[in-house]
């Protein structure tokens, strides 16, 4: 099991390394914009669909004007977090 | 390394709650509470943790449990190329090297003088590696009970989503960010969020050749 362990680290680790750090290796296009997109979406947005994501999309936009209003990302996350979660109490 | 420290604070508040399931997912299993330290010690990989746990969990041999993490984490392969104009990766910055922590880096380095960037992405993953393993170490102590208070939970599990909505606004007008964005989640919604990720990885590549075969 802890080979296993071992494995999963060093494995992970290559993927995160080699691909970095070679010179003529990866391009990577626009898979940085690409990443970030798919990540929120599936972050956000669990299956099946559901009113769970009308919630999402409500905490989504408390975020959005948290971070138009006070200009800091940690702060709009802490809103956008806080609001999700009164919004669950409902 | 202090301005990343404090920008890995959304971060750490995202971690906290899932590596605190983990720790507590781990003992539950009945694995050795050194064991499931380790593995957020060593591999700092969220999703394939909780994958390799579940499946020695249920019996699954060894080797192959740590196969099948491996492949939630074939996206990863396509951070570094994407961070390598404003950052070369050594060991320390591969070791670090998130989704999280990939896409508050993406939108930050290139703003910054290339020689605050290294300081800045070590102390963004160091942030959110103190705060990983810090939720594993009271999720296996049996720490679960702190989310209990109602709403805590749900609403710290909102922080990441919250998180990457933020860093993926700049590119929501981007047509092949969009389509890949589309490919995940229609993927997710099939149960295959790994694969739908790596191949909104594959659009993005895609999607740069093809916007240099059009240009004049």
């Amino acid at each position: 099991m802890t080979l296993a362990l071992l494995l999963l680290a060093l494995g992970t680790f290559l993927l995160r390394f080699l691909p970095w750090r070679a010179e003529k290796g990866l391009r990577a296009g626009q898979a940085g914009p690409a990443l970030v997109v798919a990540l929120f979406l599936v972050s956000a947005f669990g299956p099946p669909p559901s009113s769970e994501w009308l919630r999402a999309l409500l905490a989504l936009l408390g975020t959005y004007i948290g971070a138009r209003l006070t200009g800091n990302l940690g702060l709009a996350v802490f809103l956008g977090a806080g609001l999700y979660g009164l919004l669950g109490l409902l | 390394m202090k301005r990343g420290l404090r920008a890995a604070w959304p971060i750490a508040l995202g971690y906290f709650p899932v590596a605190v399931a983990f720790g507590a997912l781990g003992a539950q299993a009945g694995l050795s509470p050194l064991w499931v330290q380790l593995t957020s010690l060593l591999v700092f990989a969220g999703a394939s943790q909780f994958a390799l746990v579940g499946l020695l969990a249920q019996g699954v041999p060894p080797l192959l449990a740590a196969l099948l993490g491996l492949l939630l984490n074939l996206r990863h392969a396509f951070y570094g190329p994407a961070l390598r104009p404003y950052l070369r990766g050594g060991p320390l910055e591969a070791f670090f090297l998130t989704d999280e922590v990939f896409a508050v880096a993406l939108r930050a380095l290139p703003g910054l003088p290339p020689g605050e960037r290294r300081g800045y992405f070590l102390g963004l993953g160091l942030g959110a590696y103190l705060s990983w393993n810090l939720g594993t170490a009271l999720g296996v102590l049996g720490a679960q009970g702190l989310l209990a208070f109602p709403g805590l939970g749900e609403a710290l599990s909102f922080a990441l989503p919250a998180l990457f909505f933020l860093l993926a606004l700049p590119h929501l007008k981007n047509p092949v960010a969009l389509l890949a964005g589309g490919v995940a989640l229609g993927f997710h919604l099939l149960g295959q969020t790994a694969w739908g990720l790596f191949l909104a990885g594959v659009t993005g590549l895609l999607g740069e050749g093809f916007g240099e075969r059009r240009r004049p």
